[in-house]
C-alpha cells in the first residue's frame, strides 16, 4: 500500500482551506472556558482541603 | 523503513495495525504488558511467603571497579556469579517476552535476535550509567574514594541508552532494521508501569495521607489540562496554520494530551485516515525525546525545592507514556541529588516519579472519554452522519488496559500491607526485587525510543509545517501552562524525608 507523503498532504490543504465552523468555535471556547473555571474551582478546593 | 513502521503505535487501534503474520494477534500489547507485569509481580511476592524466586536476578550498583558493578539481587544468592546472574536474567526475559511475541504473532527468530541486541546494549548502558564518576552524588564520593563525579545518579543509564538508541536509529538503518521486531517501547514501558504499581503501593502504604492527596491533585490537574490545552492547540492549528479538521484534531490531541495514544484515538474518533495520526505520532515521538533530554534537567535546576511540582510537570508536559514516566524517573534522581547537595534535605526516592506516573495514568484514562466526546461532536455536529450513533462502549474500547495491571499491583500491595502490617517489611523487599525488572524495562524503553527517533526520515517527509505547530504550541504554551497547573496544585506538597 502506498502511503501519501506529508508534503503532498500539506499542499492539498493549501488549496482546500476549511474555515472554522461556528460549532468548532463553540467547542474551542466552551472547552477552554470550562477549563479555566474548573482550574479556579479545583485550586480553591484543593487549597481548602489538602 | 517508512515513518509509519518506525513508530511506537498503540495497540488500542488494532484495526489499523498490520500484524507481522496474517493471523490476528492473540492478545494486544496492553494486555500482554498486564500479563508480564503481573507475572513478575507474583513471582516477587514469593518472598513474602518464604520463597525467594527472583533473588538470582542481576542488579547493578554504583561502581569504581567493573568487577563490583554487578551482583545478584538477593543476599541469599550472594555466592552466585554475576555472570550467571546476568545470563539468567537475560534468558528469563527472553523466554517470557518470546512467549509474548508469539502471542502478538511477531516473527519469533527475528524477535529473539532483536531482543538479544536490545537487552545487551540497554544493560551495557545501564552498567555505564552506574559508573561512580557519572552516577555518584556528592555525599557518596568519600565512601567510593573519588574526588569528583557528575552526580547524575544511576538513572543516567537511561540517558545513555537513549543516546545509544538515537545513534542506531539515525546512523545505522541496517542495524535498526535487524532489531526492529524487538523495538517495542510501549510494551516495555507498560510492563514497567504495571510493576511500578506495587512499588508505589509501598510508598502509599507508608504515607497514606500524602498518597491520597497526590491522587486527588493529579486527577484535578488532568481534567484542567485537557480542557485548557486541547482547544488552544486546535485553534492555532486551524486558524493560523490552515490545517484541515482531519489534521488539526489528532494534532491537538497529540501535542496537548498524551502523544501517540491520544492522536490515534482522536483520529479514530473523527474517522481520519490512518495516515494522519501516524504522521502526527512520528512527530510526537521525536519531540518526546527532546523534552526527555531537557525538562528533567530544567526541573532539577529550578524546581528542586518543589519536587512534586516537577513530577506533575513531567507527567503533563512530556508526551508518550514512556518518555513521561522516564522523565519522572530522571527528575526524581536529579532533584533528590540537588536537594541533598543544596539544602541537605534527603527526600525519599520514588515520589517524584510516582507523581509523574499518577498524572500520566489519569491522562491515559481520560483519553477514551475525550475520544468519545470528540466522536460525538464530530458525528452529531460537525460531520453529521445520518443514522450513526456513538456507542458508550467506545470508552472501554479505548481504555488503556495496562492501567488495570497498574491498579491491581498498587491495590494488592496496599491491601496486603493494611491487612497484615507485620508483612510490610517483606512486601517492601519483594517489591524491591520486582523493581529490578522495572529498571530493566525502563532502560530498554529508552533505547527503543531513541531507535525510533529517525530525525532524518522525518525531515525528508517535509515535516516542517507540522513541526512548526508542534514547537509553537509545545514550547510556547503546553510546557508553561503545564508548569503553572502543576505549581497551582502541587506547590507546598513535599515528599517524605528519609529518616536518620
Amino acid at each position: 500500500m502506498s502511503e501519501p507523503r506529508l508534503t503532498e498532504e500539506l499542499e492539498k490543504m493549501k488549496g482546500e482551506y476549511e474555515p472554522l465552523l461556528p460549532i468548532e468555535r463553540k467547542l474551542i471556547w466552551f472547552t477552554f472556558g470550562a477549563g479555566v473555571v474548573l482550574l479556579a474551582a479545583l485550586v480553591l478546593i484543593s487549597r481548602a482541603f489538602i | 523503513m517508512s515513518s509509519a513502521s518506525a513508530l511506537a503505535i498503540e495497540p488500542r487501534v488494532e484495526e489499523k495495525l498490520p500484524a507481522t503474520e496474517s493471523k490476528p494477534p492473540l492478545i494486544n500489547e496492553d494486555w500482554l504488558a498486564v500479563c508480564i507485569g503481573l507475572f513478575v509481580f507474583v513471582l516477587s511476592l514469593g518472598l513474602v511467603f518464604g520463597a525467594d524466586l527472583l533473588g538470582w536476578t542481576i542488579t547493578a550498583s554504583v561502581w569504581t571497579s567493573p568487577a563490583k558493578a554487578l551482583g545478584p539481587t538477593s543476599k541469599a544468592y550472594a555466592n552466585l556469579s554475576p555472570v550467571f546472574s546476568l545470563i539468567g536474567t537475560y534468558v528469563f526475559l527472553l523466554a517470557v517476552l518470546s512467549a509474548g511475541a508469539k502471542a502478538l504473532r511477531a516473527n519469533l527468530p527475528r524477535f529473539a535476535k532483536g531482543f538479544t541486541a536490545v537487552f545487551a546494549v540497554s544493560y551495557a548502558c545501564w552498567i555505564l550509567g552506574n559508573w561512580a564518576y557519572i552516577a555518584a552524588t556528592p555525599d557518596k564520593r568519600q565512601a567510593l574514594k573519588i574526588g569528583w563525579s557528575l552526580s547524575l545518579t544511576n538513572e543516567s543509564g537511561f540517558i545513555i541508552a537513549l543516546l545509544a538508541g538515537l545513534v542506531v536509529g539515525n546512523f545505522s538503518t541496517r542495524a535498526c532494521e535487524a532489531i526492529k521486531e524487538a523495538i517495542r517501547p510501549e510494551l516495555y514501558i507498560k510492563t514497567a508501569i504495571v510493576i511500578l504499581g506495587g512499588f508505589l503501593g509501598i510508598a502509599a502504604l507508608e504515607q497514606r495521607q500524602l498518597a491520597t492527596s497526590v491522587m486527588f491533585l493529579g486527577g484535578c490537574a488532568i481534567v484542567v489540562a485537557y480542557l485548557i490545552f486541547w482547544p488552544i492547540v486546535y485553534f492555532v492549528a486551524r486558524r493560523y496554520f490552515g490545517f484541515s479538521r482531519e489534521w488539526a484534531a489528532p494534532l491537538a490531541s497529540g501535542i496537548s494530551i498524551c502523544g501517540v495514544s491520544a492522536a490515534i484515538a482522536t483520529g479514530t474518533a473523527i474517522k481520519a485516515r490512518p495516515v494522519v495520526p501516524i504522521m502526527v505520532s512520528s512527530l510526537v515521538v521525536i519531540f518526546a525525546v527532546v523534552e526527555l533530554m531537557a525538562l528533567p534537567f530544567a526541573a532539577q535546576h529550578f524546581l528542586y525545592h518543589q519536587p512534586l511540582v516537577a513530577g506533575a510537570w513531567m507527567g503533563l508536559a512530556v508526551k508518550t507514556d514512556g518518555a513521561a514516566v522516564a522523565s519522572g524517573a530522571i527528575a526524581d534522581a536529579l532533584i533528590r541529588a540537588k536537594a541533598l547537595a543544596a539544602t541537605g534535605i534527603a527526600y525519599q526516592a520514588g515520589w517524584i516519579m510516582g507523581v509523574s506516573t499518577t498524572v500520566k495514568v489519569f491522562i491515559d484514562v481520560m483519553i477514551g472519554v475525550w475520544a468519545f466526546v470528540l466522536a460525538w461532536v464530530w458525528s452529531a455536529k460537525i460531520e453529521r452522519r445520518e443514522g450513526e450513533k456513538v456507542r458508550a462502549g467506545q470508552i472501554w474500547e479505548r481504555f488503556p488496559k495496562f492501567i488495570l495491571g497498574y491498579v491491581a499491583t498498587f491495590v494488592l500491595v496496599l491491601a496486603l500491607g493494611l491487612a497484615f502490617p507485620g508483612l510490610v517489611t517483606k512486601i517492601k523487599a519483594a517489591m524491591g526485587q520486582a523493581n529490578v525488572f522495572r529498571a530493566i524495562f525502563f532502560v530498554m524503553t529508552f533505547f527503543a525510543i531513541g531507535t525510533l527517533s529517525n530525525f532524518r526520515k522525518l525531515w525528508q517527509e517535509g515535516i516542517a509545517k507540522l513541526a512548526a505547530v508542534y514547537v509553537l504550541c509545545l514550547f510556547g504554551y503546553i510546557i508553561w501552562v503545564g508548569l503553572l497547573i502543576s505549581w497551582l496544585f502541587f506547590h507546598g506538597v513535599l515528599p517524605p524525608v528519609v529518616k536518620g
